[in-house]
Protein backbone atom coordinates (compact mmCIF):
# COMPACT_ATOMS: atom_id res chain seq x y z
CA UNK A 1 0.00 0.00 0.00
CA UNK A 2 1.41 3.45 -0.84
CA UNK A 3 2.38 5.84 2.52
CA UNK A 4 0.99 8.64 1.09
CA UNK A 5 -2.53 7.60 0.35
CA UNK A 6 -2.19 6.53 4.59
CA UNK A 7 -1.00 9.68 5.07
CA UNK A 8 -3.79 11.60 3.46
CA UNK A 9 -6.42 12.90 5.81
CA UNK A 10 -9.43 11.47 4.44
CA UNK A 11 -8.17 8.36 3.97
CA UNK A 12 -7.29 8.05 7.45
CA UNK A 13 -10.17 9.76 8.62
CA UNK A 14 -12.62 7.37 6.92
CA UNK A 15 -10.79 3.88 7.22
CA UNK A 16 -10.19 4.04 11.07
CA UNK A 17 -13.31 4.46 12.54
CA UNK A 18 -14.28 0.33 12.93
CA UNK A 19 -10.43 -0.20 13.84
CA UNK A 20 -10.45 2.45 16.91
CA UNK A 21 -14.07 0.62 17.71
CA UNK A 22 -12.83 -2.37 18.02
CA UNK A 23 -9.49 -2.07 19.53
CA UNK A 24 -10.80 0.10 22.36
CA UNK A 25 -12.33 -3.16 23.46
CA UNK A 26 -9.11 -5.42 22.38
CA UNK A 27 -7.18 -3.38 24.58
CA UNK A 28 -9.37 -3.43 27.74
CA UNK A 29 -9.64 -7.40 27.42
CA UNK A 30 -5.55 -7.77 27.00
CA UNK A 31 -5.23 -5.06 30.14
CA UNK A 32 -7.56 -7.34 32.43
CA UNK A 33 -5.45 -10.13 31.30
CA UNK A 34 -2.48 -8.44 32.34
CA UNK A 35 -3.15 -7.13 35.51
CA UNK A 36 -4.68 -9.97 36.44
CA UNK A 37 -1.61 -11.56 35.66
CA UNK A 38 0.44 -9.38 37.61
CA UNK A 39 -1.27 -9.32 40.85
CA UNK A 40 -2.21 -12.72 40.90
CA UNK A 41 -0.43 -15.28 39.14
CA UNK A 42 2.84 -13.79 39.24
CA UNK A 43 4.63 -14.81 42.66
CA UNK A 44 5.50 -12.81 45.61
CA UNK A 45 8.41 -10.95 45.99
CA UNK A 46 10.49 -12.43 48.74
CA UNK A 47 11.68 -8.53 49.75
CA UNK A 48 8.57 -6.39 49.13
CA UNK A 49 6.09 -8.53 49.24
CA UNK A 50 2.89 -7.74 47.55
CA UNK A 51 3.90 -4.31 47.01
CA UNK A 52 6.01 -4.73 44.02
CA UNK A 53 2.93 -5.67 42.20
CA UNK A 54 2.39 -1.61 41.35
CA UNK A 55 5.77 -2.15 38.76
CA UNK A 56 3.34 -4.13 36.37
CA UNK A 57 1.55 -0.51 35.86
CA UNK A 58 4.41 1.61 36.77
CA UNK A 59 7.14 0.47 34.43
CA UNK A 60 5.54 0.10 31.41
CA UNK A 61 3.92 3.71 31.89
CA UNK A 62 7.63 5.29 32.82
CA UNK A 63 8.73 3.36 29.84
CA UNK A 64 6.22 4.48 27.61
CA UNK A 65 6.75 8.27 28.97
CA UNK A 66 9.85 8.27 27.21
CA UNK A 67 8.72 5.99 24.18
CA UNK A 68 6.15 8.86 23.52
CA UNK A 69 8.35 11.78 24.28
CA UNK A 70 10.50 9.93 21.49
CA UNK A 71 7.62 9.57 18.82
CA UNK A 72 6.61 13.30 19.59
CA UNK A 73 9.50 14.25 18.47
CA UNK A 74 10.61 12.36 15.64
CA UNK A 75 7.01 12.47 14.12
CA UNK A 76 7.36 16.41 14.55
CA UNK A 77 10.65 15.99 12.47
CA UNK A 78 8.92 14.22 9.99
CA UNK A 79 6.70 17.17 10.12
CA UNK A 80 9.08 20.22 9.67
CA UNK A 81 11.17 18.41 7.11
CA UNK A 82 8.55 17.03 4.58
CA UNK A 83 5.77 18.88 5.52
CA UNK A 84 3.08 15.93 5.89
CA UNK A 85 0.21 16.90 7.78
CA UNK A 86 -0.57 13.60 9.52
CA UNK A 87 2.28 13.65 11.18
CA UNK A 88 2.00 17.51 12.25
CA UNK A 89 -1.24 15.81 13.83
CA UNK A 90 0.13 13.09 15.38
CA UNK A 91 3.14 14.90 16.72
CA UNK A 92 0.71 17.29 18.99
CA UNK A 93 -1.69 14.54 19.97
CA UNK A 94 1.52 12.78 21.57
CA UNK A 95 1.53 15.29 24.31
CA UNK A 96 -0.67 14.51 26.40
CA UNK A 97 -0.74 10.61 26.01
CA UNK A 98 2.88 11.41 26.89
CA UNK A 99 1.67 13.70 30.27
CA UNK A 100 -0.61 11.08 30.92
CA UNK A 101 1.56 8.12 31.59
CA UNK A 102 3.75 10.43 33.32
CA UNK A 103 1.06 10.90 35.43
CA UNK A 104 0.96 7.40 35.84
CA UNK A 105 4.36 6.43 36.66
CA UNK A 106 4.99 9.42 39.37
CA UNK A 107 1.56 8.58 41.31
CA UNK A 108 2.29 4.92 40.98
CA UNK A 109 6.01 5.51 41.67
CA UNK A 110 4.68 7.48 45.01
CA UNK A 111 2.37 4.62 46.01
CA UNK A 112 5.30 1.92 45.79
CA UNK A 113 7.16 4.44 47.40
CA UNK A 114 5.45 4.81 51.08
CA UNK A 115 5.71 1.12 52.15
CA UNK A 116 8.97 0.52 50.77
CA UNK A 117 10.70 4.30 51.60
CA UNK A 118 8.72 4.76 53.94
CA UNK A 119 7.87 8.47 52.37
CA UNK A 120 5.79 9.35 49.38
CA UNK A 121 8.68 11.45 47.60
CA UNK A 122 12.15 11.09 47.88
CA UNK A 123 13.70 13.56 44.96
CA UNK A 124 15.92 11.09 43.86
CA UNK A 125 17.22 10.82 40.12
CA UNK A 126 14.41 9.06 38.46
CA UNK A 127 11.98 10.64 39.94
CA UNK A 128 13.17 13.72 39.65
CA UNK A 129 13.62 13.93 36.11
CA UNK A 130 10.52 12.12 35.53
CA UNK A 131 8.90 15.18 37.07
CA UNK A 132 10.73 17.06 34.66
CA UNK A 133 9.74 15.03 31.40
CA UNK A 134 5.84 16.04 32.68
CA UNK A 135 6.98 19.87 32.80
CA UNK A 136 8.47 19.27 29.11
CA UNK A 137 5.24 17.97 28.09
CA UNK A 138 3.63 21.02 30.01
CA UNK A 139 5.59 23.09 28.04
CA UNK A 140 4.70 21.59 24.69
CA UNK A 141 0.40 21.61 25.73
CA UNK A 142 0.24 25.26 26.86
CA UNK A 143 2.88 26.47 23.49
CA UNK A 144 0.14 24.72 21.54
CA UNK A 145 -2.70 26.07 23.45
CA UNK A 146 -1.48 29.70 23.21
CA UNK A 147 -0.87 30.01 19.27
CA UNK A 148 -4.10 30.48 17.45
CA UNK A 149 -2.98 29.40 13.92
CA UNK A 150 -2.87 25.79 14.66
CA UNK A 151 -0.67 25.23 11.55
CA UNK A 152 1.97 27.31 12.74
CA UNK A 153 1.62 25.85 16.73
CA UNK A 154 2.43 22.38 16.08
CA UNK A 155 5.58 23.84 13.84
CA UNK A 156 6.89 25.82 16.81
CA UNK A 157 5.65 22.85 19.36
CA UNK A 158 7.71 20.32 17.50
CA UNK A 159 10.67 22.35 16.98
CA UNK A 160 10.25 22.84 20.78
CA UNK A 161 9.74 18.59 21.02
CA UNK A 162 13.12 17.99 19.15
CA UNK A 163 15.24 20.27 20.99
CA UNK A 164 13.71 18.79 24.09
CA UNK A 165 14.93 15.42 23.11
CA UNK A 166 18.36 16.31 22.70
CA UNK A 167 17.96 17.97 26.16
CA UNK A 168 16.11 15.27 28.16
CA UNK A 169 19.56 12.95 28.17
CA UNK A 170 21.54 15.78 29.09
CA UNK A 171 18.72 16.19 31.93
CA UNK A 172 18.97 12.97 32.67
CA UNK A 173 22.14 12.42 32.82
CA UNK A 174 22.56 15.43 34.97
CA UNK A 175 20.53 14.56 37.23
CA UNK A 176 21.59 10.90 37.48
CA UNK A 177 24.62 12.59 38.39
CA UNK A 178 23.46 14.74 40.89
CA UNK A 179 21.35 12.10 43.80
CA UNK A 180 21.43 8.67 43.06
CA UNK A 181 19.41 6.90 45.78
CA UNK A 182 16.63 4.94 43.46
CA UNK A 183 17.38 0.77 43.50
CA UNK A 184 19.31 0.03 40.06
CA UNK A 185 17.24 -0.77 36.49
CA UNK A 186 16.72 -4.19 36.88
CA UNK A 187 15.29 -5.47 34.33
CA UNK A 188 17.70 -4.08 31.52
CA UNK A 189 20.72 -6.65 32.81
CA UNK A 190 19.82 -9.52 30.67
CA UNK A 191 22.98 -11.37 31.41
CA UNK A 192 22.22 -12.08 35.04
CA UNK A 193 18.27 -11.14 35.78
CA UNK A 194 18.04 -9.80 38.94
CA UNK A 195 14.03 -10.44 38.03
CA UNK A 196 12.75 -14.10 37.77
CA UNK A 197 11.33 -14.77 34.14
CA UNK A 198 8.02 -15.50 36.04
CA UNK A 199 7.78 -11.80 37.01
CA UNK A 200 9.09 -10.35 34.13
CA UNK A 201 6.85 -12.26 31.56
CA UNK A 202 3.82 -9.92 32.83
CA UNK A 203 6.09 -7.14 32.85
CA UNK A 204 6.89 -7.30 29.10
CA UNK A 205 3.39 -8.28 28.55
CA UNK A 206 2.40 -4.88 30.62
CA UNK A 207 4.50 -3.22 28.11
CA UNK A 208 3.18 -4.71 25.23
CA UNK A 209 0.02 -3.91 26.15
CA UNK A 210 0.99 -0.13 26.63
CA UNK A 211 1.99 0.19 23.42
CA UNK A 212 -1.24 -1.31 22.10
CA UNK A 213 -3.21 1.47 24.51
CA UNK A 214 -0.86 4.06 23.05
CA UNK A 215 -1.72 2.86 19.31
CA UNK A 216 -5.68 2.78 19.83
CA UNK A 217 -5.48 6.63 21.96
CA UNK A 218 -3.53 8.06 18.57
CA UNK A 219 -5.58 6.90 16.58
CA UNK A 220 -8.24 7.98 18.74
CA UNK A 221 -6.93 11.44 18.75
CA UNK A 222 -5.92 11.69 15.20
CA UNK A 223 -9.05 11.21 14.01
CA UNK A 224 -10.43 14.09 16.77
CA UNK A 225 -7.71 16.34 15.18
CA UNK A 226 -8.24 15.25 11.58
CA UNK A 227 -11.69 16.78 12.67
CA UNK A 228 -10.83 19.95 14.11
CA UNK A 229 -9.04 20.84 11.26
CA UNK A 230 -11.14 19.68 8.41
CA UNK A 231 -14.49 19.99 10.03
CA UNK A 232 -15.33 22.94 7.80
CA UNK A 233 -14.00 20.90 4.23
CA UNK A 234 -16.54 19.63 1.77
CA UNK A 235 -15.66 15.73 2.18
CA UNK A 236 -15.90 15.89 6.07
CA UNK A 237 -19.47 17.62 5.75
CA UNK A 238 -20.42 14.63 3.66
CA UNK A 239 -18.89 11.94 5.37
CA UNK A 240 -20.33 13.23 9.02
CA UNK A 241 -24.00 13.50 6.77
CA UNK A 242 -23.87 9.49 6.13
CA UNK B 1 27.26 47.29 8.10
CA UNK B 2 28.15 44.80 11.19
CA UNK B 3 29.45 47.58 12.48
CA UNK B 4 26.66 50.25 11.82
CA UNK B 5 24.68 46.93 13.94
CA UNK B 6 27.21 46.94 16.63
CA UNK B 7 26.76 50.78 16.96
CA UNK B 8 23.03 50.51 16.85
CA UNK B 9 22.95 47.87 19.66
CA UNK B 10 25.38 49.53 21.91
CA UNK B 11 23.00 52.91 21.24
CA UNK B 12 20.26 51.21 22.15
CA UNK B 13 21.41 49.97 25.55
CA UNK B 14 23.31 53.24 26.49
CA UNK B 15 20.83 55.45 25.59
CA UNK B 16 18.16 53.71 27.70
CA UNK B 17 20.58 52.65 31.18
CA UNK B 18 17.65 51.36 32.53
CA UNK B 19 18.39 48.23 30.43
CA UNK B 20 21.52 47.76 32.40
CA UNK B 21 20.75 48.82 35.71
CA UNK B 22 17.12 47.21 36.36
CA UNK B 23 18.77 43.85 36.18
CA UNK B 24 21.03 44.84 38.62
CA UNK B 25 19.18 46.39 41.06
CA UNK B 26 16.61 43.58 40.21
CA UNK B 27 19.16 41.22 41.78
CA UNK B 28 19.87 42.95 45.03
CA UNK B 29 16.46 43.38 45.67
CA UNK B 30 15.84 39.49 45.18
CA UNK B 31 18.74 38.61 47.00
CA UNK B 32 18.29 40.78 49.97
CA UNK B 33 14.80 39.44 49.92
CA UNK B 34 15.93 36.15 51.31
CA UNK B 35 17.53 36.99 54.72
CA UNK B 36 14.14 38.61 55.96
CA UNK B 37 12.30 35.91 54.96
CA UNK B 38 14.61 33.07 56.45
CA UNK B 39 15.84 34.69 58.80
CA UNK B 40 19.44 36.20 59.54
CA UNK B 41 21.08 33.02 60.45
CA UNK B 42 24.89 32.77 59.39
CA UNK B 43 24.75 29.26 59.63
CA UNK B 44 21.72 28.89 57.20
CA UNK B 45 23.13 31.17 54.84
CA UNK B 46 26.46 29.62 54.27
CA UNK B 47 24.69 26.65 53.20
CA UNK B 48 21.78 27.87 50.92
CA UNK B 49 23.83 31.24 49.25
CA UNK B 50 24.84 29.51 46.07
CA UNK B 51 21.56 28.37 45.55
CA UNK B 52 20.12 31.84 46.33
CA UNK B 53 22.15 33.30 43.88
CA UNK B 54 21.59 30.83 41.34
CA UNK B 55 17.93 31.27 41.61
CA UNK B 56 18.39 35.07 41.62
CA UNK B 57 20.14 35.08 38.84
CA UNK B 58 17.94 32.82 36.40
CA UNK B 59 15.07 35.09 37.70
CA UNK B 60 16.76 37.76 36.14
CA UNK B 61 17.77 36.25 32.92
CA UNK B 62 14.10 35.04 32.08
CA UNK B 63 13.42 38.78 32.70
CA UNK B 64 15.51 39.98 30.51
CA UNK B 65 15.36 37.87 27.71
CA UNK B 66 11.67 37.24 27.80
CA UNK B 67 10.70 40.18 25.29
CA UNK B 68 14.16 40.15 23.36
CA UNK B 69 12.52 40.05 19.66
CA UNK B 70 9.57 42.38 20.71
CA UNK B 71 11.03 45.37 19.81
CA UNK B 72 12.70 44.31 16.53
CA UNK B 73 9.64 42.31 15.90
CA UNK B 74 6.88 45.24 16.26
CA UNK B 75 9.67 47.44 13.99
CA UNK B 76 9.60 44.82 11.33
CA UNK B 77 13.49 44.48 11.52
CA UNK B 78 13.69 41.01 11.83
CA UNK B 79 11.69 40.78 8.28
CA UNK B 80 14.73 42.58 7.32
CA UNK B 81 17.39 40.51 9.09
CA UNK B 82 15.81 37.26 7.34
CA UNK B 83 15.03 38.83 4.09
CA UNK B 84 18.75 40.68 3.48
CA UNK B 85 21.87 38.79 2.58
CA UNK B 86 24.25 39.57 5.23
CA UNK B 87 24.49 36.92 7.88
CA UNK B 88 21.87 37.15 10.30
CA UNK B 89 23.75 34.32 12.24
CA UNK B 90 26.45 36.90 13.41
CA UNK B 91 23.64 39.50 14.10
CA UNK B 92 21.93 36.99 16.28
CA UNK B 93 25.18 36.22 17.79
CA UNK B 94 26.10 39.44 18.32
CA UNK B 95 22.56 40.58 20.10
CA UNK B 96 23.05 37.57 22.05
CA UNK B 97 26.37 38.95 23.39
CA UNK B 98 25.42 42.11 23.89
CA UNK B 99 22.57 41.24 26.16
CA UNK B 100 24.45 38.58 28.12
CA UNK B 101 27.32 41.43 28.64
CA UNK B 102 25.12 44.37 29.36
CA UNK B 103 22.25 42.50 31.85
CA UNK B 104 25.10 39.70 33.30
CA UNK B 105 27.69 41.45 33.31
CA UNK B 106 26.99 43.78 35.45
CA UNK B 107 26.02 41.67 37.85
CA UNK B 108 29.09 39.24 37.48
CA UNK B 109 31.30 42.54 38.64
CA UNK B 110 28.99 42.72 41.95
CA UNK B 111 29.10 39.37 43.10
CA UNK B 112 32.08 40.31 45.12
CA UNK B 113 30.23 42.73 47.27
CA UNK B 114 27.34 39.85 47.41
CA UNK B 115 30.12 37.85 49.17
CA UNK B 116 30.90 40.52 51.60
CA UNK B 117 27.28 40.92 52.25
CA UNK B 118 27.17 37.04 52.83
CA UNK B 119 30.84 36.44 53.84
CA UNK B 120 31.17 33.86 51.60
CA UNK B 121 35.43 32.92 51.62
CA UNK B 122 37.30 34.01 48.51
CA UNK B 123 37.83 31.29 47.01
CA UNK B 124 34.16 30.38 46.96
CA UNK B 125 32.97 33.49 45.80
CA UNK B 126 35.38 33.23 42.92
CA UNK B 127 34.06 29.92 41.95
CA UNK B 128 30.42 30.84 42.31
CA UNK B 129 31.95 34.14 40.00
CA UNK B 130 33.55 31.20 37.45
CA UNK B 131 30.01 29.38 37.16
CA UNK B 132 28.38 32.65 36.42
CA UNK B 133 30.33 33.52 34.20
CA UNK B 134 30.14 30.43 32.20
CA UNK B 135 26.62 29.38 32.75
CA UNK B 136 24.64 32.92 32.25
CA UNK B 137 25.41 32.77 28.48
CA UNK B 138 24.35 29.70 28.47
CA UNK B 139 21.13 30.98 30.09
CA UNK B 140 20.50 34.10 28.02
CA UNK B 141 20.78 31.76 25.05
CA UNK B 142 18.10 29.34 25.98
CA UNK B 143 15.96 32.40 27.10
CA UNK B 144 16.28 34.18 23.89
CA UNK B 145 15.75 30.85 22.11
CA UNK B 146 12.24 30.87 24.10
CA UNK B 147 11.60 34.27 23.58
CA UNK B 148 11.83 33.54 19.83
CA UNK B 149 9.06 30.63 20.56
CA UNK B 150 6.76 32.67 22.04
CA UNK B 151 7.43 35.55 19.23
CA UNK B 152 3.74 35.90 17.67
CA UNK B 153 2.12 35.39 20.63
CA UNK B 154 0.56 38.76 22.54
CA UNK B 155 0.55 37.71 26.04
CA UNK B 156 3.83 35.67 27.29
CA UNK B 157 5.25 36.97 30.13
CA UNK B 158 4.46 33.47 32.49
CA UNK B 159 4.40 31.09 29.37
CA UNK B 160 8.39 31.66 28.21
CA UNK B 161 9.53 30.71 31.65
CA UNK B 162 7.29 27.79 31.92
CA UNK B 163 8.97 26.29 28.83
CA UNK B 164 12.38 27.22 29.49
CA UNK B 165 13.03 26.59 32.99
CA UNK B 166 13.41 22.86 32.28
CA UNK B 167 15.93 23.44 29.73
CA UNK B 168 18.05 25.47 32.21
CA UNK B 169 18.27 22.42 34.69
CA UNK B 170 21.59 20.81 33.46
CA UNK B 171 23.31 24.05 34.23
CA UNK B 172 21.92 24.67 36.98
CA UNK B 173 22.77 20.88 38.53
CA UNK B 174 26.46 21.28 37.80
CA UNK B 175 27.14 25.24 39.10
CA UNK B 176 25.46 24.57 42.40
CA UNK B 177 27.36 21.13 42.65
CA UNK B 178 30.86 22.79 41.76
CA UNK B 179 30.21 26.09 44.62
CA UNK B 180 28.98 22.96 47.24
CA UNK B 181 32.47 20.76 46.16
CA UNK B 182 34.53 24.40 46.68
CA UNK B 183 32.88 25.14 49.96
CA UNK B 184 33.33 21.13 51.60
CA UNK B 185 36.65 21.16 49.83
CA UNK B 186 36.65 18.94 47.67
CA UNK B 187 37.86 19.20 42.93
CA UNK B 188 35.38 20.83 41.31
CA UNK B 189 37.24 21.13 38.50
CA UNK B 190 35.54 18.51 36.12
CA UNK B 191 31.52 20.41 37.03
CA UNK B 192 33.36 23.65 35.69
CA UNK B 193 34.90 21.52 32.66
CA UNK B 194 30.90 20.18 32.00
CA UNK B 195 29.52 23.76 32.29
CA UNK B 196 32.09 24.99 29.70
CA UNK B 197 31.19 22.20 27.46
CA UNK B 198 27.67 22.83 27.80
CA UNK B 199 28.47 26.76 26.83
CA UNK B 200 30.37 25.28 23.81
CA UNK B 201 27.59 23.45 22.92
CA UNK B 202 24.67 26.23 22.72
CA UNK B 203 26.48 29.42 21.89
CA UNK B 204 27.75 28.76 18.25
CA UNK B 205 24.58 26.18 17.53
CA UNK B 206 21.97 29.01 19.29
CA UNK B 207 22.46 31.75 16.03
CA UNK B 208 21.40 29.14 13.41
CA UNK B 209 18.56 28.14 15.79
CA UNK B 210 17.86 31.33 16.56
CA UNK B 211 17.41 32.03 12.78
CA UNK B 212 15.01 28.92 11.81
CA UNK B 213 13.09 29.45 14.99
CA UNK B 214 12.31 32.98 14.15
CA UNK B 215 11.64 32.08 10.52
CA UNK B 216 9.13 29.75 11.94
CA UNK B 217 7.35 32.36 14.08
CA UNK B 218 7.06 35.08 11.77
CA UNK B 219 6.29 32.85 8.61
CA UNK B 220 2.30 32.77 9.80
Amino acid sequence: MNISKIANLKFFYTNTRKISYYMSFFVMILFIIGIYWGLFIAPEDYLQGDSYRIMYMHVPAAWLSLQTYMVMAITGFIALVWKIKIMEIISIQCAPIGALFTIIALVTGMVWGKPTWGTYWVWDARLTSELILLFLYIGVMVLYASINDKRQAVKITSLLAIIGLINIPIIHYSVEWWNTLHQGPTVTKFDKPSAHTTMLYPLLYMFIVFNIYFITVIIKRVRLGIYAREKNSKWMEEYTDD
Amino acid sequence: MINMLVKKELALYFRNLNNIFLPLVFFFLIISIFPLVLGPEKNLFDKIIPGIIWITAILTTILTSNNFFKDDFNNGIIEIYLTSDMSVELVLFLKIISCWFFTCFPILIFIPLVSLLFSIPFQNSMVILLTLFIGTPVLISIGIFGSALTLGLAKNNILTPVIIIPFYIPVLIFSASAIEAVSTGLPFEMQIYILAALLILVLPIMPYLLKYTLGLSINN
